[in-house]
This record gives C-alpha cells, structure tokens and sequence, in this order.
C-alpha cells in the first residue's frame, strides 16, 4: 500500500513536469489555427517545422546556436581547467580569490549586458558569432571553473608526486595525468556550459544581429505584431530541447559522476 | 651513490606550524632505514622533502653528495610508494610500470624488457593488461612497487606502503621489502607507525616524534637503550611499564622505592651511573617481558600485583595487574601461556632488575648509564 502511495506520488510529479514539454510537442505538430485547442490532436501537420526552416531561416540560426554554444565551451574549459586546478592545487589566491570567482555569478545579467555591448562595439565584434562566443566564455567561466575545482580537489595529490618523481613536470603531471583521470569532471562541465549558451537569450537579443541570431533569440521574434504564433514556437522549442534530451541522455553517467566526484567519497 | 643526508632540515608550513623540525640524519648508500613514529609526528613530510614533493624551509638536503634543495623531483632519482598507492586508474599495469621509463625516454624495447622483469619479480606478469581498479589491495600494492623497481632509482622512498594490508599479506610483503633490499642494495628509507615492522625490517630505525628525530640507531640497541620514555613505551608491544618511584640510597646500594612494600634494588652495576638521582623521584621503566612468575636468578626482585585481566594469546599470557598500594600503576607483564591467577587475586612477580631503566621523572630523558650490550 505504501509502495502504491509513494508510485502515484512519482508519476503525479513526473506528470507535472512533463505536461508542458509533452503540450509543446503536441501542440507543434497541430495547425497553427487550432493549436489553442484543448483536444489532445485535433489535426496532424508538419507545417510548423517546414515553415520554420522555409520561411523562418531556423536552419541559420540552429547553426549559429551550435557554433555559439560549442565555440564558448571550447574555448573557456581550458582557461576553466586551469584556474581550477590552480584554486585546487596550490590554494592560488586563497578563500577570496574562490568566493571572487563564485560573486561575479551573483550579479544580475542585466547589469553585464551594457558593458558587455561597449566591450564588443569596441572590437567592432558586434553581430557576430565570435563576439557571442567570447561572452558566452567568459559568462561561463567562474562556474565551469568552480565545478572543476571541485573535481581536481577530489584526484589525489600523491597521483601527482607519482608523475612528478616518475620523471613528469608539474604541467606534465597535470597534462597527463590529473586532465585524464578528470575527464568525466570535463565532460559533466563541458555539458552544463553548453546548455548554458544554448538557452542564454539576453545577451544573444543585444549582441546579435540578424544573421547572427541563435535560437532562442529566432524564437521570441515570432512572437509578431499579429500575434504569437505559438505552434511554430512549440516547434522551435522542440527542435531546441532535442540536443539537449540526446546529450544529456549519452553523458547522464558523468554528469552525476562529475558532480558528486569532488563531494563525499 | 645514493647517500642522503640531514642536515638541520625544517619544514615551517604556512600556518606556522613546524612539521619537521632540525632533523639532521646521515644516510648511507644501500642502507635501509625505518623512520618510526606515531601519526602526525612528520615522517611523511620528511620523506616528501626528500623526494622533492614538499619544499625544503631551512637546512640542507643532499642526495649523493649533490645539495638539492631546489632540485625538482624529476631530477633527483628517486622512487616513492605512497602509502595509498596512488596509482594512475586510467592507465593499464603496465602503463603504469612503464610511465617513468617513458617520461625519461627509454626506447620502447628497452621498456618492454623492464617492465617485463619487474613483473617478472612481482608476480605481476598475469595483471599486466589490467587497470588499478580492477586489482586487489595486496596487487595494487605490488603495482605500486614495480613502478618505483622499474626505473633503477638510487634510492626507494616507502612511506607506510603496507599500512592497507591484511596482517597476513602485511607480514608477507615486509619479507618481500628485505630480499627485495638484499638483492637489489639500493638505499631505502621506509616510513612506518608499525613498531614491528620497524624491528624486523630495517639496518637502522629513527624515532620521530613532534617533528623531531629523537632517536636513532640499530634496532635492537634502540629497544635496549631507549633514549626517552616515549621511545621505550612505543618501540614495544605491550609498551614498557613506566612507574613513578623515588630513588633512595639504603645502607651500600640504590633502591627504587614505589611505596613502603615495594622497592627494587638497583643492580650493582647501575649504582655509578645512577647515584647521582638518589633522593629525588624518577621514573623506573620495566619491560613486560622483563617479568616472570617464578624466580629464576636470586638477583631478581620480588614484586606483588593485583590481577586486572589476563590475556590470553596462544603463546603466551598477559597479565594486566595494579602495582602499588598508594596510587596503583596499572602494569603488563609477558607471562608463560601456563600462567592463570583469579582477577582481584595479589600474585608475586619476579623482576630482572638488569635491563631496568631509570628515565627523569621530569623531561622522561633515560638516565645514561653504559648501554646495555646486545646479543648480534
Ligand atoms: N599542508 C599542511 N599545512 C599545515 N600542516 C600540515 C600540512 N601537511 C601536514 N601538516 C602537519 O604536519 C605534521 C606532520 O604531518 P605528516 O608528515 O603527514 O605526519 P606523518 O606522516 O608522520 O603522519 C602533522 O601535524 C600535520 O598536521
Ligand atoms: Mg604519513
């Protein structure tokens, strides 16, 4: 009786969370004209999805979102490596330099976005990929550093003064050794900073212009004069979400291995 | 050449605590030598100081002649089995054997043959394929041994590597470490809280405590003439019995007064060295193997205990009794297996007064006296 108890409990909680998911699916594949329809298909249509790429350039703008959101964590996990391995390691700036870090996280975005905007017009890097993706990095940065500092504490100094008395450099120790053994550290980081661009909108919405658009950004722009056309927004946002569910499907094992690794043993 | 030595060498850490301290030592090429001490004294951070891992605050650190102070451990040819193995887990057996020779470029046929041998020696032959992860505690730790064998250092630097063992693969490996000295006579400096181990296994054995080297010396000589009383109650198992006594002179000789029933004459021998404490309070030290139930040398003294427990070993009894009337000294005594007494029954123990010491009831400094001779 308590095993049933606590089973209607979970599925009445996966249920709230996967409704709006589920209703988004649902109501991408239903005409535009009836998709505030409250029955579950009144009509079967791929409209939505064609229309998107045909008349919406959404092939464009899914492009830039991986360019944007790959670029940034390619670019920003080795400097995030680094740093975290330095706080890890040799304490390098002590309690504040940590804490430093984590507060540059604590401010609104809203408060970043201008200077970020000033920053770029500078380098004349506005409306552009490369632009996004340098502010995307450094967005990324404290927090992908704060998860690896937390993987590095967990690998063992003693594995480090094997290599380095085996013959290794410090930054051979690090090169060979600490980066491999934390590999489901970068991999759990890596995948968190992705999502994090991919979803990012209000710096995509200031820095990026027309062609440099990403997804979430394409988006709100149908979001018309003549109203919101909401199936095509569902279908957007399906074709968002699916790298995301296919990633987190394939890296689910790091992710919860990279996040506990530097917590209790 | 692989001497090391001490000289004067600190370690003063960040939040200004010493971790060692002044530690002068001179270790000779081949020798094999224990550093004992309680958890926390420094053995470790002295260890790492000499391996490169942990710098060096004052003093001076030479390895074969060669002042290294600020010589990374790359460069200084030496080998460390850390107490937790620390082996790569993303690496194989045998990559791991072979990482230091390929760090130093050896030809790859060349590692192959190494590795193979040290294998060979380990009986690591069947594992080569594996990762850490998959082997027991007892193969991980001979990984961990092969991968400091494989690189020919000048010197193996041991610290606590059979402290993850059973007692059964723990007796086994500390014969495995000696013939592994015995045949390949490189220095090696091994790191043990285990008094047994440090008897068993080493030329030399230096005593650490509070980040000082306090004691050191053969094996045997340290356990007869112990420097102070913690050397003479951690080097033993049970430890020595210390009791708090007076000394008196009465009539021609010395005796050790515990209360108004209990006082032990001095042997004669002791009476030069010894008389200069007379009158004031001091500490006599006892071994527990040092008592018996029956008096075999008319030299021997009587005392009488109350019986606590008694342990049984198989081999032998120990007896866990109160000496002493006023403020009763709980004291352990090796006995024959034979030996049973009631608890809370009194029973008459017999000293060997010869192997006595006497420490200052103060500082707990032994009172010298010519070292006892040895049997070699
Ligand atoms: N990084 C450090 N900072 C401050 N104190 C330390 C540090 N590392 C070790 N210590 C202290 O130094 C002392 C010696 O440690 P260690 O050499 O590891 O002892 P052992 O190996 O004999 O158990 C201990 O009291 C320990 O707390
Ligand atoms: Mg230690």
């Amino acid at each position: 009786m308590r095993k049933f108890g606590l089973h209607f409990g979970l599925i009445l909680a996966c249920v709230v969370v996967l409704l709006p998911p589920l209703w988004a699916l649902r109501t991408s594949f239903v005409p535009e004209s009836m998709s505030y329809s409250t029955e579950i298909l009144p009509a079967f249509t791929l409209d939505n999805y064609t229309g998107l790429f045909e008349k919406n350039r959404f092939g464009t703008f899914y492009v830039n979102s991986l360019i944007v959101a790959l670029g940034s964590v390619i670019l920003a996990l080795p400097f995030a490596a680094c740093t975290g391995y330095a706080f890890a390691r040799f304490r390098t700036g002590g309690r504040f330099a940590r804490f430093a870090v984590l507060a540059t996280q604590m401010l609104p975005p809203v408060a970043l976005v201008l200077p970020a905007f000033a920053i770029l017009r500078g380098a004349g890097l506005t409306n552009s990929l490369p632009g996004l993706i340098l502010v995307y990095s450094a967005l990324n940065l404290p927090f992908l550093t704060w998860i690896l500092m937390g993987f590095f504490e967990g690998v063992p100094a003693d594995m480090e003064g094997a290599a380095m008395t085996d013959g290794a450099t410090a930054w051979g120790a690090f090169w060979r050794i600490v980066i491999p053994v934390s590999l489901p550290g970068l991999a759990a980081a890596g995948v968190l900073g992705f999502i994090l661009s991919w979803n990012e909108f209000l710096f995509a919405l200031v820095l990026s212009g027309p062609q440099t658009a990403t997804i979430p950004v394409s988006l709100a722009a149908l979001q018309t004069s003549n109203g919101v056309q909401i199936a095509k927004v569902s279908a957007g946002v399906v074709l968002a979400i699916l790298p995301l569910v296919i990633a987190s499907r394939f890296i689910q094992r790091f992710i919860i291995q990279g996040l506990t690794f530097g917590g209790v043993k | 050449m692989a001497s090391i030595e001490l000289d004067r060498v600190s370690k003063l850490y960040a939040n200004g605590a010493y971790g060692v301290r002044d530690v002068n030592l001179q270790i000779e090429d081949g020798e094999f030598v224990i550093f004992l001490g309680p958890s926390g004294c420094g053995k470790s951070t002295t260890l790492r100081m000499i391996a490169g891992l942990e710098s060096i605050s004052s003093g001076d650190l030479r390895i074969g002649g060669r002042s290294v102070n600020g010589v990374a451990p790359r460069d200084r040819n030496v080998a460390v089995v850390f107490q937790s193995y620390a082996l790569y887990p993303h690496m194989s057996v045998w990559h791991n054997m072979a990482f230091g020779l390929k760090m130093r470029g050896v030809p790859l046929a060349e590692i192959d043959t190494k590795v193979a041998k040290a294998a060979d020696m380990l009986g690591l032959n069947h594992l080569l394929q594996r990762k850490p992860g998959a082997l027991s505690g007892g193969q991980r730790q001979r990984v961990a041994l092969g991968r400091a064998i494989v690189r020919e250092p000048e010197a193996f630097l041991l610290d606590e590597p059979l402290s993850n063992l059973d007692a059964q693969l723990r007796a086994e490996m500390r014969l495995e470490l000696v013939k592994l000295h015995r045949r390949l006579g490189r220095t090696i400096v091994h790191v043990t809280h285990d008094q047994v181990e440090a008897m068993t296994m080493g030329d030399r054995i230096c005593i650490m405590k509070d980040g000082r080297m306090i004691q050191s010396g053969r094996p045997l000589d340290v356990y007869a003439n112990p420097a102070d009383t913690f050397v003479a109650r951690f080097l033993a198992t049970p430890p020595m019995n210390l009791v708090p006594a007076h000394l008196e002179h009465e009539g021609e000789a010395l005796v050790v007064s515990i209360d108004a029933a209990t006082r032990i004459t001095v042997p004669r021998q002791h009476y030069l060295p010894y008389v200069h404490k007379a009158g004031g309070p001091i500490t006599v030290g006892i071994r527990a193997e040092d008592i018996y139930e029956t008096q075999q040398r008319p030299e021997w003294q009587k005392i009488t205990v109350k019986v606590v427990a008694i342990e049984a070993l198989g081999a032998e009894n120990v007896l866990i009794g109160l000496l002493g009337r006023d403020k009763p000294i709980e004291i352990q005594a090796r006995l024959g297996r034979h030996f049973f007494a009631p608890v809370d029954s009194m029973v008459d123990l017999y000293v060997d007064v010869e192997p006595m010491h006497l420490f200052d009831a103060e500082t707990g400094k032994a009172v010298a006296r010519p070292p006892l001779p040895v049997g070699r």
